[in-house]
């Protein structure tokens, strides 16, 4: 059952993919809601899903690599999906639904069975831990796929390359403050999951910090988002150069989620020896 | 003397780059002398002026009789704006007849605009038409060209597509704006200038919901002038760059022979505005800002070349509507094309012209014969300075009688009574 719903839901998102980058370069009204639905199906089978592993399991499914990326693409598609109910933003959602379909491939090669979950591991801490560090780099995510469509349509627009994508395009203006109010909104989240985490580690080892591989990461991205905020604010870093440096941000957010669940296992990766 | 011939002779945008066409522009004040100097020159009856900054174009009646009309137009104009007649040449081109009438109906219903289906440009040449009425240089074979083109524009706009997606460069620069910034109401715009086309852009961004304009151009009284039709803020010319960094939106179509606005300037007035961005949109001809500022970051420069290709967008679905429009513009040049053919055969015309033509001749060889000294030149300047008296004094008769209403008012028999002549074999046909 839950594989079947997060197979529709990996479906899901490549075909809303598919009609929601249709709706972008060829200028037709009716795909924007089509590809709406269809990703919004995607999601909530997805949290379907999710629900049915954690009903299986007896605990909330966030724990092991499959569940950690599941959940992962399952927060972007509904970031997303809160964002463009607000704003209309067709062309973030073309890049977003190939990410959240990339990221739950990948949940799908880390599949493994529920597990007995070590009782360190029910804890309340870990999960708002786990929920705040998680929503955080979905922000972030998002953060990034605005970034991404700014410098594309920036560079039409510096080009002159003006055509029928650009109409479908949302204004500069509107990217660059999505993106500034997605990096305000990730980067709390991102400082609740690290005290959080430090909290959980207290409860749990009796020490707040061990130096491992995904808290150096976090710490290391803490300090760039810290200063990428200060340059906005302060020295009024925007536009090309603020899209360029929220993307490397990102790509150091996928780097430590990879390097700290799937390279470097350590309690991160699910293991708690 | 000759029967009418139709003429258009000028530059475009498709025969001539900018530089060509803004230093043969005219503006609406100075085209009265020009007309003058038109219609003084040999063989030219009728003369209007249509000057956009896509267009200086003459369209003239002429006398068909008379040697080389285009180029006597394309030196006129040549000479009354200081350019060598050579450097001009290539770029000039000419319709005559039919063609001419055609390229007047393409011109007036926007085909031949570099956006096509503009709206701007049948204002442009009604305006273009009542200058050269006031200055009485366009008569009866013209008032009916004029008036059967903005009845052909009519047409087109109302029975195809073409109008209905039509973007003028000024809506085109607004659309543009949208793409950049996402509110209007906490911008400012900036205009360096005022021309037609940067004013409709103007009102537009202010219907749009833009907060401030900020005018300035080079004598103040006129930015105060501008200033208050937007209800903007004028602002003297030489502290521009004080108040650069204050717009959002920057339009210029000011003529000037360096930049107005250069990379320095611009990163000035970025550093002082915290880098939000700027849209310059550069309307000028010659250029007013310097290409270089597209390289900042965060700053966006379009030229009116640069709106053409915005526009171009729905170019294919406007390029259906287009053939559409070119049937109707064929069917109103073929219309007219009878109507302005059948004026040349009326009787009474023909009779006053030969008769008259008569005379001229016989006369001539008379003084030609008393003059001693029998130069070729000499014959040529009689000849000419004949015609040009000739012409000028039957143009008004020969138009009243060409006049639609010219049979119901008896004008026809009058002539014939007036200048002596036989009566007509066979009736007369009233031309229409």
């Amino acid at each position: 059952m839950e594989l079947e719903l997060l197979k529709i839901a990996l479906v899901s998102y490549i075909v809303a993919a598919g009609i929601l980058g249709l709706h972008v370069m060829v200028l037709h009204p009716a795909p924007r809601v089509i590809g709406l639905s269809v990703l919004l199906t995607g999601f909530l089978a997805h949290g379907a899903s999710i629900a049915a592993r954690s009903a299986a399991g007896g605990y909330v499914a966030v724990t092991t690599e499959y569940e950690a990326l599941s959940f992962f693409a399952w927060l972007i598609v509904g970031v997303y999906l809160a964002v463009e109910a607000r704003y209309r933003l067709p062309a973030v959602g073309a890049v977003v639904a190939p990410l959240a379909f990339a990221v739950t491939l990948g949940a799908f090669v880390f599949y493994a069975g529920v597990r007995d979950l070590p009782p360190n591991l029910r804890s309340f801490w870990l999960l708002v831990h786990i929920a705040l560090a998680f929503l955080g780099d979905a922000v972030l995510a998002l953060a990034c796929c605005v970034s991404l469509v700014y410098l594309v349509h920036e560079r039409q627009l510096k080009e002159k390359r003006v055509g029928a994508l650009m109409r479908r395009m949302p204004s500069l203006e509107a990217l660059d403050t999505l993106n500034y109010r997605a990096l305000a909104c990730g980067f709390p989240l991102l400082t609740l999951g690290i005290i959080t985490g430090a909290l959980w580690g207290k409860h749990s080892w009796g020490h707040f910090w061990s130096w491992e591989e995904r808290e150096v990461f976090s710490l290391i991205l803490w300090f760039l988002y810290a200063g990428l905020l200060q340059a906005r604010l302060v020295a009024g870093w925007r536009g090309r150069r603020l899209a360029t440096v929220t993307i490397i941000g990102f790509a150091f957010v996928f780097a430590s989620f990879v390097f700290g669940h799937v390279l470097f296992p350590g309690k991160h990766g699910g293991s708690f020896n | 003397m000759g029967r009418d011939a139709l003429i258009v002779v000028g530059i475009n945008h498709r025969t001539a780059p900018v530089a060509v066409r803004e230093r043969l522009g005219y503006r609406l004040d100075e085209l009265g002398p020009a007309l003058t100097r038109l219609t003084g020159a040999a063989g030219v009856r009728e003369a209007v002026i249509v000057s956009t900054c896509n267009r200086v174009e003459v369209i003239a009646s002429v006398d068909e009789a008379a040697g080389a009309p285009a180029e006597t137009i394309a030196n006129v104009l040549a000479d009354d704006r200081s350019v060598a007649a050579a450097d001009l040449a290539p770029h000039v081109f000419a319709y005559t007849g039919r063609d001419a009438l055609r390229h007047l109906f393409r011109v007036t219903s926007s085909l031949d605009s570099m956006i096509v289906g503009e709206p701007q440009i049948l204002g442009q040449v009604k305006e273009h038409y009542e200058e050269a009425t006031q200055a009485g240089t366009s008569g009866a074979v013209l008032h009916k060209m004029f008036h059967r083109a903005f009845a052909v524009a009519k047409r087109v706009r109302t029975e195809t597509g073409i109008a209905g997606k039509a973007v003028s460069v000024a809506s085109a620069a607004v659309d543009l704006a949208r793409t950049i910034f996402e509110n209007f109401d906490d911008k400012t715009a900036m205009l360096i200038g005022a021309g037609d086309m940067s004013e409709l852009a103007a009102r537009r961004l202010r219907t749009q919901g833009i907060s401030g304009i900020i005018v300035t151009t080079r004598t103040f009284e006129h930015a105060v002038e501008v200033a208050r039709e937007f209800g903007g803020m004028p602002v003297p010319f030489e502290r521009l760059a004080e108040y650069l960094r204050l717009a959002d939106v920057v339009i210029g179509s000011v003529s000037v022979t360096e930049y107005v606005i250069t990379p320095a300037l611009v990163h000035d007035a970025l550093r002082a505005r915290r880098q939000r961005p700027m849209f310059f949109i550069d309307m000028g001809v010659p250029r007013n800002f310097d290409p270089a500022i597209n390289e900042l970051a965060n700053v966006y420069l379009y030229d009116i070349d640069d709106l053409g290709v915005a526009v171009a967008g729905n170019v294919d679905e406007r390029e259906r509507e287009s053939v559409r429009a070119q049937a109707i513009v064929e069917e109103e040049v073929e219309r007219t094309w009878r109507w302005f053919d059948s004026l040349e055969v009326v009787p009474t015309i023909v009779a006053i012209r030969e008769k008259v033509e008569a005379i001229r001749q016989r006369e001539l060889e008379k003084a030609l014969l008393s003059l001693k000294d029998q130069a070729p030149r000499h014959r040529a300047l009689l000849d000419a300075l004949t015609s040009s008296i000739v012409n000028k004094i039957l143009h008004a008769p020969i138009s009243s009688l060409k006049s639609p209403d010219a049979e119901s008012r008896d004008l026809l028999a009058s002539a014939r009574l007036l200048f002596d002549l036989e009566p007509p074999d066979d009736d007369e046909k009233e031309p229409s």
